[in-house]
């Protein structure tokens, strides 16, 4: 069964200096329950394509058709922004509750229960009536991944969310998204620049090239969990796909 | 070692005012410290007929307290929505450029015209109270009007810029998270526009007790802090003049520190974002 579906999905800015072709047209599906990365140099249009798809940007041409749910309602769709965009003025608390509370169809009781549950799987059950400013980096990350998980999404998008944590944290909080990932079989699409993340992460790759941006190669990862970073097959993964992202930036414009 | 030299300004303002004031043996109007603290240390007593210090402060509080709730209750939703739609914006925009620079005090003849002499006992029909020594005789419908003209142009300009200045990532990040705009306006924009809110109500009372004093010294009036002022200076009774000032300069920190301390908890948490 396919959960996104995007088909010759392109976008143009229009700026003063002139229009800037930042994607495609791309097209890939995205099985339901996959974990599918989009990596690709930095410039390249993978940020425009996730939020095309969480309907924050409007595409030129193309469309993105998200599968229904079993019970016939819109898919749910979490979207978790490279800077957490939790809500300064609330507590952790508050911030993870926002979704069920913005969706108005869940009670009190249900809800607490579900942030409660939710804030004790990232960690953070300790800081629930913290603010976020009180909070490292890598828990503001957890507490905007609680956030988008509390919805029981259909599909979540990341759009870097690691890339302003030092390594230690990153790696901490993708061993921890990969768990998430198997716990609650959703279908999940993670933008990076990081073809190490991508191949720790990802059941595929997708590298997208540069300006427009448009699929230059599709990798499945074929690792046995719990995955290494040291395996052999891993380094095989990690060299092949540096060698690709190596000829797009030579490769020239 | 804190810095204690704020502390020193007060002191040192006291001191020069003492030297002035028999420095050089001469003759002079302005009345010792001693004089204006002595009649500050009595604000119960009767001054020149015209009730106690404390009746002549309540006076104006009551009216500032009116014309300042006023203001903020019409001005923030006008803001408010103002900040959200540009179709709103665009046409009142003019309007209220127009208005804003019509000082509160020349606006005061065309209130007496609309509202004459009206009191708030007179409005609310409670009539009786006419012949009585009574707060509400003291309230006059006009003087709310012009208070609630001084204040609630910064209030509005404040929540305008308040709600333009919300994050477009907080209205991205609550749009994915599935909020309506309504849940949005509630949620999102007017906790990131408090701080600005705040800002607005701040400059706004400064405006009207700034008013409130001016007003209450035009001809017609006969009561209220501003009113004692004229009378004061008017029998030559510097002390009271001054002690009156004194009053007013107090009353008036009170107010922006008070607005300040309750918009701070919301500024914090707003620049506090990393």
């Amino acid at each position: 069964m396919t959960a996104l579906s995007v088909t010759g999905l392109a976008k143009t800015f229009r700026e003063k200096s002139g229009d800037v072709h930042a994607l495609g047209p791309v097209s890939f599906d995205v099985p339901q329950g996959s974990f599918l990365c989009v990596l690709g140099p930095t410039g390249c249009g993978k940020t425009t394509l996730l939020r095309t798809i969480a309907g924050l940007e409007v595409p030129d041409s193309g469309s993105v058709d998200l599968m229904f749910r079993a019970d016939g309602r819109q898919p749910v769709v979490g979207y978790v922004f490279q800077q957490g965009a939790l809500f300064p003025w609330m507590s952790i608390h508050d911030n993870v509750e926002f979704p069920l509370r913005a969706r108005g169809n869940i009670d009190r009781i249900t809800r607490r229960m579900r942030v409660g549950a939710i804030l004790e799987m990232v960690g953070l059950s300790d800081f629930s009536s913290s603010y976020p400013h009180q909070l490292s980096g890598g828990m503001q990350q957890r507490a905007a991944l609680a956030r988008s998980l509390v919805m029981q999404p259909d599909i979540l998008l990341l759009d870097e969310p690691f890339s302003s944590l030092d390594t230690r944290t990153s790696q901490d909080l993708q061993e921890n998204l990969r768990n998430t990932w198997k716990e609650a079989a959703t279908t999940v699409v993670f933008v990076t620049h990081n073809i190490e993340e991508a191949v720790y992460l990802a059941g595929e790759v997708v590298v997208l090239g540069h300006r427009p941006g448009r699929i230059v190669r599709r990798q499945t990862i074929d690792l046995t969990d719990p995955r290494s970073r040291l395996s052999r097959e891993f380094t095989n993964y990690l060299v092949s796909l540096r060698r690709t992202f190596k000829e797009l930036v030579e490769e020239p414009e | 070692m804190k810095n204690r030299l704020p502390g020193l300004v007060i002191p040192l303002l006291l001191l020069l005012w003492w030297a002035l004031n028999t420095g050089g043996g001469r003759d002079t109007l302005l009345p010792s410290p001693v004089e204006v603290f002595s009649i500050l240390a009595h604000p119960f007593q009767d001054q020149i007929s015209t009730g106690s210090l404390v009746w002549s402060m309540t006076v104006s509080l009551v009216r500032i307290t009116l014309g300042f709730s006023l203001a903020a209750l019409i001005g923030i939703p006008i803001g408010l929505v103002m900040g959200a739609s540009r179709h709103v914006r665009k046409y009142l925009s003019l309007m209220i450029e127009m208005a804003r620079p019509l000082s509160a005090i020349a606006l005061l003849p065309l209130s007496i015209i609309l509202f004459k002499s009206e009191t708030l006992s007179q409005f609310l029909g409670i009539s009786y109270l006419r012949y009585q020594k009574h707060l509400f005789n003291e309230i006059q419908i006009g003087m709310i009007f012009i208070l609630f003209w001084g204040g609630v142009f910064p209030i509005i300009l404040g929540t305008i810029q308040g709600v333009r200045s919300v994050r477009k990532l907080h209205l991205e990040a609550a749009q994915v998270l599935g909020a309506r705009k309504t849940f949005v306006f509630r949620y999102v924009m007017i906790p990131s526009a408090l701080p600005d809110i705040f800002h607005g109500l701040k400059l706004g009372i400064g405006r009207c007790w700034m008013v409130i004093i001016a007003a209450e010294m035009l001809p017609g009036t006969n009561s209220g802090i501003g009113y004692l002022i004229r009378y004061s200076y008017q029998l030559s009774r510097y002390d009271i003049m001054l002690a009156c000032l004194v009053i007013v300069a107090i009353i008036g920190a009170f107010f922006s520190k008070g607005l300040e301390a309750l918009g701070e908890k919301s500024l914090v948490l707003r620049s506090r974002e990393r």
